[in-house]
């Protein structure tokens, strides 16, 4: 007899099964498998409940505002712990609007969509549309031929090609089109993985930190941007009130406040990853040899790459100086619409690579933000924050902001970044109101610090593409982050104290 | 599943499949996945056994990167003609039963891939067979989950034992980074017997544990024949008694296994019985040893849920390799 038949024999004789024996057997399915799972969305749930029905209103807060608060609490929760798909989470926030706060359904639909959703919208067709030109093999040929063959030159190339291509259209984008540069090299110069960790770690992390670094740099660089542009506009500006002209940010006007801290941080790219890794090869000739033959078998430049780029320089020009008459999101539109027509790019392909339940997410997201302002919870938030401060001193000046980077870096880190934006912005622009300092010096400060993320895998899109390759270990983004994290608090609290007063803010 | 032999109707397969001793050893690439692959290898070395190296790779979610679905980067990768991660660790596996003599390099070869919903690279398997029917298989799967992914490759074929590595030792800073959940779902759905390697070393035998229940003795004669299987056939029993007084009790238990796993023709080289907290002596007494064997104890439903089970608190707690055997 062989081994299976006996076991099944034996477990037959064991398992006589019985009616309560069955119950019990369902109820512990039903115990394990869904109750114990789903564990936090429930407490989510109940933590929800208890505030709306228990909580006192406390002074300053209406009944609605008490509501919405509890929303943005669950949401949070399930945010963080994703207990369920997060679009379902966008979903519940639209439904609670519609039966917890008693909003007409067409208000709710018509508050899911603005200029910064329609962004996110068009920039992740464009990313899809980017990356589908397999311009990246051009683009590390010429990387190569300008550093030569030096690691310590190549690795600082490529985090500066990186970051001034992710500056403008995303570090997501950059990730997934300079992935497989990076390990194209790694594998080039040495087929066995364990001779080359540290090489594939400072090869990889130039991509990711490179690209992350350089997401805050330009409006379009990043979803938080758009998100945060659109708070300023929908919080402060008063089109009445001329005064109220300077919280309109556009495209410029941000460039020179975050793209100086982006060049300032590049090259520290590459000396925090040589001083954490110690690459196996100073010198990577071997590899870059092969990988000209790689690009002489593409043959010369096509008409169709010609296209791409000349299509890729309208959009860039389309953002810097029409999108504050028309808005971003529309640029990003155009500029997807024309890529489609061009025939660059199938939408079975853009249908496939874009994940739309962020682009509902994000609306949601949004929405509930300025649900948090209108019911006045994001300004009864932000004074409880700061009576929390004020003991440390830290109600103004820079110990506020250092609170407000701090407290971005470390919910960015549990969250998607542009999430974490859309959640923390209501908050911290109504603590800077509230305090007296400036909206656009605290927005800022949000903005920048979520692109910290850099201690998790999950941290940034950049990060997490990264991984995906298979030659990081999570350790590794431990080891590197930190130090990362604190150049990066260090460079931002700088420019936030002696540069951006520069610009009159 | 009608991809294996081509004259076999997939319910033929299956019965093929039962009358063979089947070894699903999980890669990950770590150094103690490899070590359980040098057990399956030794515990199906026999002609009528087959190994099958599983790699799973988690879906990919797009909610992370912004968006953009990591597919877009892992098109792009196959567009460089590179490999995704895991064919590599599936690579080095085979390479080591190579080199362990485990396997031909002039074994017929037959690919197969089945597309996965939203995966540009879906599942694919190369199966390795020899002429006597012997064969090796490198599977590459993706699915939601690790544990989602071994369990489905359970229902594919039966399994008579599943191995994965577990890295680091209990309580340390390795065992919050490695995700215990996976070995332990894994023990607790499966309907096989699991081996969780930890600092799995040959050589010094396996202890096999026993409650003086039926199962435990039908767990005894199964393990019996797991270990005739291995080259060293070193086997050893050991029970525990609560207090002194039900001493002789748990002696008798012991003698029980012994006299079942004699029946199996295996020599028994140590058997005996420990007095205090089962998992606590369990534990200590496997140090010596490269594995403990421990068998369900059989509670089904709400009371294993309320009350847990020696064999998984083992499980967890255990410095050394634990078989959940079954």
């Amino acid at each position: 007899m062989n081994d299976a038949n006996a076991g099944q024999i034996a477990d037959e004789a064991v398992k006589s099964p019985t009616f309560a024996n069955k119950v019990g057997h369902l109820l512990y399915e039903f115990f394990v498998h869904f109750v114990w799972e789903k564990r936090w969305f429930f407490i989510a749930l109940l933590v929800g409940a208890a505030i709306i029905l228990f909580v006192p209103e406390p002074d300053g807060l209406t009944h609605k505002g008490l509501i919405v608060l509890a929303m943005s609490v669950v949401a949070i929760i399930l945010f963080i712990t994703e207990p369920i798909p997060l679009p379902s989470v966008a979903l519940l926030i639209i439904l609670g609007q519609i039966f917890l706060l008693g909003e007409d359904s067409a208000t709710v639909a018509r508050s899911l969509w603005n200029d910064s959703v329609l962004f996110i919208l068009g920039s992740l067709m464009l990313a899809v549309a980017v990356v589908k030109q397999k311009l990246d093999k051009r683009i590390a040929w010429l990387i190569v031929r300008m550093t030569g063959t030096k690691t310590t030159r190549i690795c600082f190339g490529i985090s500066a090609v990186s970051g001034v291509l992710a500056s403008f259209i995303g570090e997501h984008t950059v990730a997934a089109m300079m992935l497989p540069v990076g390990i194209t090299l790694v594998t080039l110069t040495s087929d066995d993985p364990k001779k080359v960790r540290n090489l594939a770690a400072v090869l990889l992390f130039s991509i990711a930190y490179g690209a992350s670094v350089a997401g805050i740099g330009t409006p379009s660089g990043g979803a938080r941007n758009a998100i945060m542009i659109g708070y300023w506009r929908e919080f402060f500006y008063d089109p009445a009130n001329p005064e109220t002209q300077r919280y309109l940010i556009d495209y410029l006007r941000w460039m020179t406040f975050a793209y100086p801290m982006f060049l300032i941080q590049l090259p520290f790219v590459t000396l925090i990853l040589f001083m954490t890794f110690k690459p196996e090869y100073r010198d990577l000739s071997r590899a870059v040899v092969r990988l000209r033959s790689l690009v002489e078998a593409e043959g010369p430049m096509k008409s169709a790459d010609w296209i791409s780029i000349f299509l890729f320089f309208l959009v860039l020009l389309g953002w810097i100086f029409i999108s504050d008459k028309v808005g971003m999101g529309t640029v990003a539109i155009v500029g997807a619409t024309l890529f489609l027509v061009a025939g660059l790019v199938r939408w079975e392909d853009i249908n496939s690579g874009v994940n739309w339940g962020v682009v509902l997410l994000y609306g949601a997201a949004i929405s509930l933000g300025i649900e948090m302002k209108d019911t006045g919870a994001a300004k009864w938030v932000a004074e409880s924050f700061l009576g929390f401060l004020a003991p440390f001193g830290a109600d103004q000046g820079l110990g506020l902001w250092g609170a407000v980077s701090v407290l971005t870096t470390f919910v960015t880190n549990t969250m998607s970044n542009g999430a974490a934006v859309a959640v923390l912005g209501p908050i911290v622009l109504n603590v800077a109101d509230v305090a007296g300092e400036s909206p656009i010096i605290i927005g800022f400060i949000t903005a920048v610090s979520s692109a910290f993320a850099y201690l998790t895998v999950v941290g940034t899109p950049a990060c997490t593409i990264v991984y995906a390759s298979g030659y990081l270990k999570t350790t590794d983004f431990l080891a590197v982050g930190s130090k990362m994290a604190i150049t990066s608090i260090i460079i931002m609290m700088i420019a936030a104290a002696i540069y951006w007063p520069l610009l009159g803010v | 599943m009608a991809d294996v032999v081509e004259e076999l109707t997939p319910e033929q397969l299956l019965e093929a499949r039962r009358n063979r001793f089947r070894v699903l050893a999980c890669v990950d690439g770590s150094d103690e996945s490899y070590r359980g692959l040098r057990y399956a290898a030794d515990v199906g070395h026999a002609e009528d056994a087959d190994v099958i190296l599983l790699y799973v790779r988690p879906v990919d979610q797009g909610m992370r990167t912004g968006g953009l679905q990591v597919r877009v980067a892992r098109e792009n990768m196959l567009n460089w003609g590179l490999e995704l991660p895991g064919i590599q660790y599936l690579k080095k596996g085979r390479d080591q039963l190579i080199e362990l003599g485990e396997m031909a390099s002039n074994w017929g070869e037959k690919f197969t891939h089945t597309d996965v919903d939203g995966d540009p690279l879906g599942d694919n398997k190369i199966e390795y067979r020899s002429e006597n029917g012997k064969s090796i298989v490198l599977k590459l799967k993706v699915a939601p989950s690790v544990a989602a992914g071994i369990l489905d490759q359970y229902e594919l074929g039966p399994y008579n034992l599943i191995i994965l590595g577990a890295s680091g030792k209990a309580g340390g800073i390795a065992k919050a980074l490695w995700d215990p959940a996976i070995a332990e779902k894994v023990a607790m759905h499966a309907p096989c017997s699991v081996l969780a390697a930890r600092d799995l070393r040959r050589g010094h035998g396996h202890l096999v544990c026993t409650d003086g229940s039926e199962q435990a003795l039908a767990m005894a004669r199964k393990s019996a024949r797991m270990v005739h299987r291995t080259e060293l056939k070193n086997i050893s029993v050991m029970s525990v008694a609560l207090d002194d007084e039900s001493r002789p009790e748990a002696q008798r238990y012991v003698d029980e296994a012994v006299a079942v796993i004699e029946e199996a023709d295996l020599e028994v080289r140590n058997a005996f019985v420990r007095v205090g907290n089962p998992v606590e002596q369990i534990i200590e007494a496997g140090e010596d040893y490269s594995l403990i064997l421990v068998g369900e104890t059989g509670r089904t439903g709400l009371k294993r849920f309320f009350m847990g089970s020696v064999a998984f608190k083992v499980l967890e707690y255990a410095n050394k390799s634990v078989m959940v055997v079954r």
